[in-house]
């Protein structure tokens, strides 16, 4: 097993995660229109509590952390996705409910910030600054794997879930429910004129992409072993804010082009170059920079995202159709219908009773 | 085609008022743009909201369609008092609206406009995506079928799969007017529907309106165009400084002096000379 091959699978482990990551956001984003700048405390939640339910008791193990109930795979990482909607109840209730863009997008960001210095503070929870560590590699005991077999072995599994999951993402979003989450992406007034509950809808999208976020973070901690706050600072949103704006906000298959510009090509790639000499650490900026710029370019000259979201078209009825009074409907265009207009009667003769 | 009805051959019918408000209030700041509006709205009418600008029948639309909380009086609707409900809940009972500057789902196609109006599908369900895959595509085949008759009356039907942010301004007149009707509404509040369309698409609002009339739905407009109100509105509602001035027919409100003083005026002798 070359070093070769565990590079390139580790990226496939990355694009597929992302892509997972970018669907959950697209949803709240994309789809609903929910500015959610706290994301990734839902993907951090989610690796943790999927790490925290994976080991066993703390007791002895030199860490802190609650739960340590040994949960196999994949029930752990449910549990990591479940953790995150629970978060996602309590947030749509503090904010959600009352606040819409912008102000939802601050108190989104605070609430970010909050959740990160509890975590980080609060060694009880999930160990502190040092995070999550050994966490048990899945599966490697029942088809006794090494490092290298398991990083290919997992990312294929990530790869499995992620099909997954877009069917399920697919499914939603084709369907009037995910219709429904576009009215109130458009414009929530209409949407609510329209019948629509819009807190209930939102919540919908918004637990929806948090089990997402969740399944994400925890296939992280389970790829990695280990999990710690500088894995998830809060600036780590915008990148996968970029996956979907490069992407295409929208469009699932965006979403996976996303994912492979940004997070694999343009994130971990550069990670696995040699340093330049006599500057350690420096593609690592020069990569943060480029990332800016390429966001910079994409909302400039392609809002869109490199797969734009599609136009949804739907087969028509067939046969003629007929209006309510069994009259076949005639289908003029808008010029022809002007035309007929005002080349028939008046206004004031259709007052009197006549056909327009 | 689209049938225009007498509006006087209508009734009030039996059943009362569709829509009764009782000295609604509203103030922004030291402003009471509505300041004990009293009305009724007549079942199965079409009544015209009248009143000079700053009048307060935006305002009333937006309370009465629970857009606002008005600050004291009474809205019911039918036999249920809906004041200051939430607006979807008041939605689900039949009342719709339009706005005064057209608010279209811009991202979505023209006819994803109308297929997102039906107030409950049970398609918005996550169960029935996933568990009644069947009666999903039972509904949606009823809805595109509905959605595309009234693109083809409302003369939209060419440009279904265009995103509603491409049309014109008229078109998303009569697209925010199409919506309303797929939501089969019972109470139809059109906010200015005529402002700012050519004299033609008057014509064909005009029509649309007195079939929705003749489809059963009660039809309360603000309307400024004295000529349009006078041809299909057979009831109509003068607000002025956020009060019932009176009610009526306009021929009588003609002879009345405070509203020709308040709104009428120069408006109605330009209007009986044309």
């Amino acid at each position: 097993m070359s070093q070769f091959w565990y590079y390139v699978f580790t990226l496939v482990f990355f694009l597929f995660d992302y892509f997972i990551l970018a669907m959950g956001l697209n949803i709240q984003y994309g789809e609903t229109g929910v500015l959610n700048f706290a994301y990734i405390g839902f993907v951090a939640l989610g690796a943790y509590v999927t790490g925290a339910v994976s080991l066993p008791n703390s007791v002895g193990t030199g860490q802190q952390y609650i739960f340590g109930w040994n949960m196999p795979f994949p029930v752990n990482l449910i549990m990591g996705g479940v953790a995150a909607m629970i978060l996602a109840v309590i947030v749509a209730f503090i904010a959600l409910r009352r606040l819409r863009t912008d102000y939802l997008a601050m108190v989104l960001i605070s609430l970010s910030l909050v959740l990160y210095d509890i975590i980080n503070n609060y060694p009880r929870l999930f160990n502190g600054a040092d995070g999550l560590y050994n966490v048990p590699q899945p599966m490697t005991g029942i088809f006794h794997m090494g490092t290298n077999t398991f990083v290919i072995f997992f990312s294929l599994v990530t790869g499995v879930v992620a099909l997954i999951l877009w069917a399920v993402m697919s499914r939603i979003t084709r369907s009037p429910l995910g219709r429904t989450f576009r009215a109130i992406r458009d414009d929530a007034d209409v949407a609510a004129a329209l019948g629509k509950g819009v807190f209930r809808y939102q919540l919908m999208s918004m637990l929806i992409g948090s089990f997402f976020a969740g399944v994400g973070g925890g296939l992280i901690i389970e790829f990695g072993g280990s999990f710690n706050p500088s894995a998830w600072l809060p600036g780590e949103t915008f990148v996968v804010f970029a996956v979907i704006i490069v992407g295409g906000v929208g469009n699932n298959v965006g979403l996976l082009v996303g994912a492979l510009l940004v997070e694999t090509l343009l994130i971990h790639l550069p990670a696995f170059l040699p340093d330049i000499p006599g500057h350690p650490g420096l593609i690592e900026y020069i990569d943060a920079i480029v990332i800016g710029i390429v966001l910079m370019i994409m909302l400039w000259f392609r809002p869109q995202g490199m797969v734009p979201e599609r136009i949804r078209r739907f087969p028509q009825p067939a046969g003629e159709l007929l209006n309510r009074d069994g009259h076949s409907v005639v289908a003029p265009t808008l010029t022809e219908a002007v035309a007929s207009v005002s080349a028939n009667a008046p206004f004031s003769d259709a007052h009197e009773g006549t056909d327009a | 085609m689209m049938t225009y009805n007498d509006p006087a051959a209508s009734s009030m019918g039996a059943d009362g008022p569709i829509l009764r408000c009782e000295g609604i209030t509203k103030a922004f700041g030291g402003v009471n743009a509505v300041n004990g509006a009293t009305f009724d709205i007549p079942r199965n009418m079409i009544t015209a909201l009248i009143g000079p600008n700053g009048a307060g029948k935006t305002t009333v639309v937006n309370i009465l369609s629970g857009a606002m909380k008005c600050d004291s009086g009474r809205v019911q609707m039918g036999s249920t008092d809906v004041t200051n409900w939430e607006r979807y809940k008041i939605a689900r009972l039949g009342l719709m609206r339009t706005f005064q500057l057209s608010r279209e789902l811009g991202g979505l196609t023209v006819l994803e406009n109308l297929l997102v109006a039906p107030k409950v599908q049970a398609g918005e369900s996550l169960f029935n995506i996933f568990f009644r895959p069947r009666l999903l595509k039972r509904e949606e085949r009823q809805n595109i079928e509905r959605a595309t008759e009234i693109l083809r009356t409302y003369g939209l039907y060419d440009l279904r799969d265009n995103r509603a942010r491409e049309l014109s301004g008229g078109q998303k007149k009569l697209l925010e007017i199409s919506r309303g009707v797929m939501a089969s509404p019972s109470l139809f509040l059109l906010d200015e529907p005529m402002a700012g369309v050519n004299p033609a698409l008057i014509e064909r609002i005009g029509g649309y309106i007195l079939d929705m009339k003749a489809q059963g739905v009660t039809v309360l407009m603000i309307e400024h165009n004295l000529n349009v109100v006078e041809r299909i509105c057979d009831n109509v509602i003068v607000l002025a400084e956020g009060k019932t001035l009176a009610t009526g027919k306009l021929s009588e409100l003609r002879e009345n002096k405070e509203v020709v003083t308040a709104y009428l005026g120069e408006v109605i002798n330009a209007s009986t000379s044309h």
